[in-house]
């Protein structure tokens, strides 16, 4: 198995957490989300993105609002909810919590 | 005879596509929907694409041309990428360790070879075939094989917004069902 195929779960498994946050720095619409995980090690695609958008709706995570567009037909823009945020916040301490574990491992 | 254009509704975008990019773009969707089956925003993430593929196509679109041939719709669905339901692997590969189970959908009696089918990737009418075999050749002591994998596998969970169960399978199932309460009963 190689190093690659064992960190691809890892980083799947990390977009919702990212998307959140993403979502939590600023109210972004879909575009906006590709681009800012493009060139990343999490690039990813409107394929995955908008199921994933659709999921964290449903589990009252994020809520979006149509806005106009000067191009186009009008846009979903997403924001985090206070659930949303809450969870972001535990997110962000337990991804910290595992990080010092993984340091302090190994000296 | 060939229809030149066929015009297509993209959630609030009206595009015309060739016929090659038309049957391409009703895959996609197609397979889309399939991938998203059973999940309860799926319409919504169908409009959602819908309308991504018509941004796309419509960007890519040459000044002057009005139709979407290949040439736009093909980088535009590799953009977009497949759809993948979240939590979801992409795939499961071969060897991945599936769980042996009865499978009461689309079974014919209890779901037996259908799931030892799928847990060993083999056809399941090759199988039921040697089942049958198998029975005439014991002189139908296959029976108890048959009875003793129904009551110890256990079932797989029905697939959410699948297709009802037949009547043998669903009477067997809860058959199954109630004999284990009763086992579990005496166990306890």
């Amino acid at each position: 198995m190689t190093v690659e195929t064992k960190l691809a779960p890892i980083r799947k498994g990390l977009l919702e957490f990212l998307v959140l946050k993403i979502v939590g720095a600023h109210s972004v619409y879909v575009a906006d989300i590709l681009r800012r995980l493009a060139g990343t090690e999490f690039a990813t695609q409107e394929g995955t993105l908008y199921p994933l958008l659709s999921k964290l709706r449903r589990e009252d995570l994020v809520l979006y609002e149509w806005q106009e567009s000067d191009a186009g037909p009008p846009r979903k823009y997403y924001r985090l909810t206070e659930a949303g945020k809450a969870q972001l916040a535990a997110l962000d301490d337990y991804w910290n919590l595992i990080n010092r574990t993984i340091a302090d491992l190994g000296t | 005879m060939q229809r030149i254009s066929v015009t297509v509704t993209l959630n609030r975008s009206t595009l015309q596509f060739d016929e090659a990019g038309f049957q391409r773009l009703e895959q996609y969707l197609a397979d889309a929907r399939r991938t998203l089956e059973g999940n309860p925003d799926r319409d919504e993430i169908l409009t959602d694409l819908e309308q991504a593929v018509a941004d796309q196509c419509t960007r890519r679109l040459a000044v002057g041309s009005t139709t979407v041939t290949l040439a736009e719709l093909a980088p535009a669905l590799e953009e977009i990428g497949p759809v993948q339901a979240p939590g979801a692997t992409a795939s499961t590969p071969a060897g991945a360790s599936r769980p042996l189970q009865q499978v009461s959908e689309g079974a014919l009696i209890s779901g037996v070879c259908l799931g030892l089918a799928r847990y060993f990737g083999l056809n399941v009418t090759l199988l039921r075939i040697a089942t049958v075999l198998l029975l005439l050749a014991t002189g139908g002591g296959m029976i108890l094989v048959y009875i003793a994998l129904m009551l110890l596998m256990p079932y797989a969970p029905r697939e959410r917004g699948g297709q009802p169960l037949g009547k043998i399978p669903a009477k067997s199932r809860s058959l199954v069902e109630f004999i284990r309460a009763k086992l579990g009963v005496a166990a306890a």
